[in-house]
């Protein structure tokens, strides 16, 4: 078991798992709000198509939750 | 760093694996590029963890077999969490770049897959309304199971791994809602039974159905998702279709996650930036347009390039198998005739052309839109700016329509909802093959660019 | 309906389309053509600059200056909807020699009647926080504009429909036809049609255009690319480019010729440009020209190292051998009108070059003696 941050919140994950399936095991549904309308999004396609799923990592930007393996520490934002 | 080899292949799912594994074990020197942490694309995702995979996939032996050899296989070396962002031809050789490497061949094998084929409605953008896809992936690739009430809409074959997979996986599945009519979804039935691995493979995700009474329902569609006061998906509305998909009458399933399947389609980013001939298939899809051998077409006689497996047209991993070992032969220009190859190809792609007919896509769906659903997800473009376009700047067509309306701008540059403008601007083929044209075929940063080098 | 209208507009690109709405201004029916559909040319490459700042005093500064008024009345006639902008624009110098330049042409701008103010290291970083600190100082246009070229052209379009105005797409231009030294139409792939006035809008193709009446406008195109970056929260406030910027639109090199411009928009995403090269029609994407693109604005602005490129696109500029556009009537061909040659800044330029070609057709006295963009001055080595 390993743990990260979403928002200052802890979120346990498994060793492999992607950043926004831990979310979704942990029942955050909601990774941003959209920048034109600030309208909730969560995850979509699920394999890096559609940029929905989008964190912020470790401070940096735009990054795809469904494809960025989750590591102990991480810390994870909602995507401005 | 800059790596050159006799022959790569992009994309390592089932198409990519094989094309790898039969060029390599007909002589030539490989290279295997493949943007994920693991092999396998998404027909074999998987945890890395065997016991959950094998548990997770149908077959699972086939996939770790076949990923074992490539991996064992000297000729051929493995590039993965690469993800290619540009290709060119210069000097006569095919140029791929990564943000860290550079790879240079004559002879290229595409075999990028497909995603899921989305159907615009009202609420489809609200948080837990998701492709199936995405949903396999969740547990296919990490395990997890996508929420608490889960109803899976769409049409296809697909819907019943994905239903039965989450299922006996402790997946709470409150419908599988198929818009095909059961008649038809019968007579999909007849086609397995041609095929008998397929055939014992359905009736297995059926019996898993059965006996976790999960109820399949026929000819009805998710038209509409509601969101609760927090912003997440709470229910949806569940249409009885007929067969031009319009609605005849609706009723509420309350649901946390609706998970829908249209199908899928190529993303063919890489050879629309290499400028290789691509046509509308017939399910109008954009496929890369290949010869009896999966060779594609360049203007440039120096290069090679083939296709294989969804990138040529939709049709399952048996196909992609099939192809993908033709054109990995080809490829390392092998004498072997491959006529068992050709023959499973053959038998393989007769099947995926009567899943065609038996699970249509019909025009009705643009009956489900209104003026605030939006079209275009990553600039939040909602259909009533496309009918403006249309109505008081004279938009003609989806070229029009995208540029008035910043549709197909965003992040994930057009590749879900181009197809849908373009199907509600009646695009040609032309223009269909033209929005795929992405010359930036994944975001890099600046610094990266700026960093890039010699070519 | 009738084949018969009361002038003929080639080209539905914004100079072709700006031209137009001035038409009808005037009282004209009008009927636009082109061979694609609306700005399906250079325009919809275009980053929609309304630019006064890169221009030394000049013929074409006075019609830049007249233009960007233009651009607001314009916005006031048809009720904007084009994203009109009076972002103003930062030049910024490196060097000394630069910096030298830079507050000689400004000095020289302002008796032209630009707004140009100098402004310093500490007060530049005020406009533009994120500017590398190499950066020594710089100017300011507040008169610099922006604008949505696509929607610019649509909705101007809707209005001349409006006032009975006509667009046929999709038609290429076969012939042009004249009688006797006056033009009267042109021949089409569908159809022909009438007008004792044909205005040649055809951008980069405007010397086709021209050699089918027998006349002779030396346009060729000039590549540029532009970077798209993903949106960001608000970088970059204004257009923000390095001075040699200046240099470089002047200049006649055939060779690539690259100057950072920066800008930041309302949806968010940061345009990076600007490069010019004379490559005929290559429509290639040329990854060592992006790779300059990107390290120079990554030199003005060092922050968008880590900035995501979304998409790059390239456009052919039009231009003269003397980058001067070319407005006014056909030296030969009576009727015939050439509004082309725009190179970089056509979209800066329509209203006031579309105002020059009406007030030609209705023998008005224009707001400025625009002799320097005669056609007239290639005819020396017109073909027979």
């Amino acid at each position: 078991m390993i743990a990260f941050t979403f928002n200052g919140e802890e979120v346990p994950a498994k060793e492999g798992q992607s950043v926004s399936a831990a979310l979704i095991a942990h029942e955050l549904r909601i990774n941003r709000h959209t920048r034109i309308n600030n309208e909730p999004r969560g995850i979509y396609c699920g394999i890096g198509i559609c940029f929905d799923c989008l964190v912020t990592i470790d401070g940096v930007v735009n990054q795809r939750g469904c494809l960025t393996v989750v590591r102990s520490g991480m810390i994870v934002e909602s995507a401005k | 760093m800059n790596f050159n080899h006799q022959i790569i292949i992009v994309g390592g799912g089932p198409a990519g694996l094989n094309a790898a594994k039969y060029a390599a074990n007909a002589g030539a020197d490989v290279a295997l590029i493949d943007s994920g942490v693991r092999l396998g694309g998404q027909y074999w995702r998987h945890t890395g963890d065997e016991a959950l995979d094998q548990s997770l996939h149908h077959n699972f032996d086939q996939g770790s077999l076949l990923i074992d050899a490539v991996k064992a296989n000297p000729r051929i070396t493995l590039y993965l969490e690469s993800q290619i962002w540009s290709a060119s031809v210069i000097d006569d050789s095919i140029v791929l770049r990564t943000s860290k490497d550079i790879f240079i061949t004559k002879k290229l094998v595409i075999a990028t897959g497909a995603y899921d084929r989305s159907l615009p409605f009202p609420g489809w953008d609200i948080p837990g309304v998701m492709t199936a896809g995405a949903a396999q992936a969740l547990l296919k690739g990490s395990g997890v199971i996508a929420g608490k009430k889960i109803v899976i809409g769409g049409t296809g074959p697909f819907l019943l791994p994905v239903a039965a997979g989450m299922s006996s996986h402790g997946g709470n599945i409150v419908g599988v809602i198929e818009a095909a009519g059961k008649a038809a979804w019968g007579k999909g039935f007849g086609a397995l039974l041609k095929n008998p691995a397929k055939a014992l493979e359905g009736a297995g995700y059926l019996n898993t159905l059965r006996k976790r009474k999960v109820e399949m329902r026929f000819r009805q569609a998710i038209v509409q998702a509601h969101a609760n006061a927090d912003g997440v998906l709470e229910a949806v509305t569940i249409a009885n279709i007929d067969a031009g998909f319009k609605i005849k009458s609706s009723y509420r399933l309350s649901c946390d996650v609706a998970a829908i399947s249209w199908g899928f389609t190529p993303d063919n980013s890489l050879a629309g930036a290499l400028s290789v001939k691509q046509r509308v298939n017939c399910d109008g899809a954009v496929v890369i347009d290949v010869d009896s051998n999966q060779r594609a077409t360049h203007p440039n006689p120096a290069i090679e390039i083939f296709a294989a497996g969804e990138s040529t047209g939709i049709g399952g991993s048996d196909l992609a198998l099939a192809e993908g070992a033709i054109a990995g032969l080809a490829a390392a220009h092998s004498r072997h005739k491959a006529n068992q190859l050709r023959k499973l190809r053959s038998k393989a792609q007769k099947f995926a052309d009567t899943l065609f007919k038996v699970y249509p896509i019909a025009d009705g769906w643009k009956s489900w839109i209104t003026p605030s659903t939006t079209i275009c997800r990553c600039e939040e473009v909602k259909y009533q700016a496309l009918t403006q376009a249309r109505e008081t700047l004279a938009a003609e067509t989806p070229r029009d329509a995208k540029l008035f309306t910043r549709c197909g701008m965003g992040l994930c540059q057009g590749r879900v909802c181009a197809r849908i403008v373009s199907d509600l601007f009646d695009g040609d083929a032309d223009e269909r093959i033209r929005s795929n044209y992405r010359p930036i075929i994944a975001p890099i940063t600046l610094g990266e660019l700026a960093e890039e080098g010699l070519l | 309906m009738s084949n018969n209208s009361d002038a003929i507009v080639i080209g539905a690109g914004i100079i072709g389309v700006s031209t137009a709405l001035a038409l009808t201004r005037a009282g004209l029916k009008v009927l636009v053509i082109d061979r694609g559909s609306i700005a399906s040319g250079t325009t919809s490459a275009g980053e929609g600059n309304i630019l006064v700042s890169d221009k030394e005093p000049s013929a074409e500064l006075t019609l830049a200056l007249r233009s960007r008024d233009g651009w607001f009345e314009l916005a006031d006639e048809i009720g904007g909807g084009f994203e009109l902008e009076a972002k103003g624009g930062v030049v910024v110098a490196r060097t000394d020699g630069g910096v030298n330049g830079l507050r000689r042409l400004t000095a020289d701008q302002r008796s032209a009647g630009v707004i140009a103010q100098d402004v310093g290291g500490a007060e530049l970083r005020t406009l533009e926080p994120h500017l590398s600190h190499a950066v020594l100082s710089g100017a300011f246009y507040p008169q610099d504009a922006q604008c949505q070229p696509m929607l610019a052209t649509a909705k101007m379009a809707q209005v001349i429909r409006t006032r009975g105005g006509r667009f046929i797409s999709g038609a290429t231009v076969t012939a042009i036809l004249s009688t006797a030294g006056r033009v009267r139409g042109i021949e089409t792939s569908q159809g022909s049609f009438n007008a004792p006035i044909v205005i040649n809008a055809g951008g980069t193709w405007a010397g086709e255009i021209a050699a089918m009446a027998g006349s002779y406008l030396p346009i060729a195109p000039r590549r540029g690319f532009i970077l798209v970056s993903a949106p960001t929260p608000q970088l970059i406030f204004h257009k923000v480019y390095d001075a040699d910027y200046v240099a470089n639109v002047a200049s006649g090199e055939a060779a690539l010729a690259t100057s950072a411009v920066v800008e930041g928009t309302q949806s968010g995403n940061i345009l990076i440009g600007a490069s010019r090269e004379r490559v005929g029609f290559d429509r290639e994407i040329d990854f060592k020209v992006l790779r300059i693109l990107a390290r120079q604005a990554i030199e003005l602005f060092p922050i968008l190292s880590t900035i995501s490129l979304l998409r790059a696109y390239r456009g052919f500029r039009p231009y003269a051998p003397d980058h001067l556009p070319i407005i006014g009537q056909d030296p030969l061909i009576e009727g015939l009108w050439h509004n082309a040659g725009h190179e970089g800044a056509g979209i800066g330029l329509a209203p006031a070059s579309a105002e020059l070609i009406v007030d030609g057709i209705m023998e008005r006295t224009s707001f400025m003696d625009h002799s320097t963009f005669s056609p007239a001055r290639f005819t020396v080595e017109s073909k027979s």
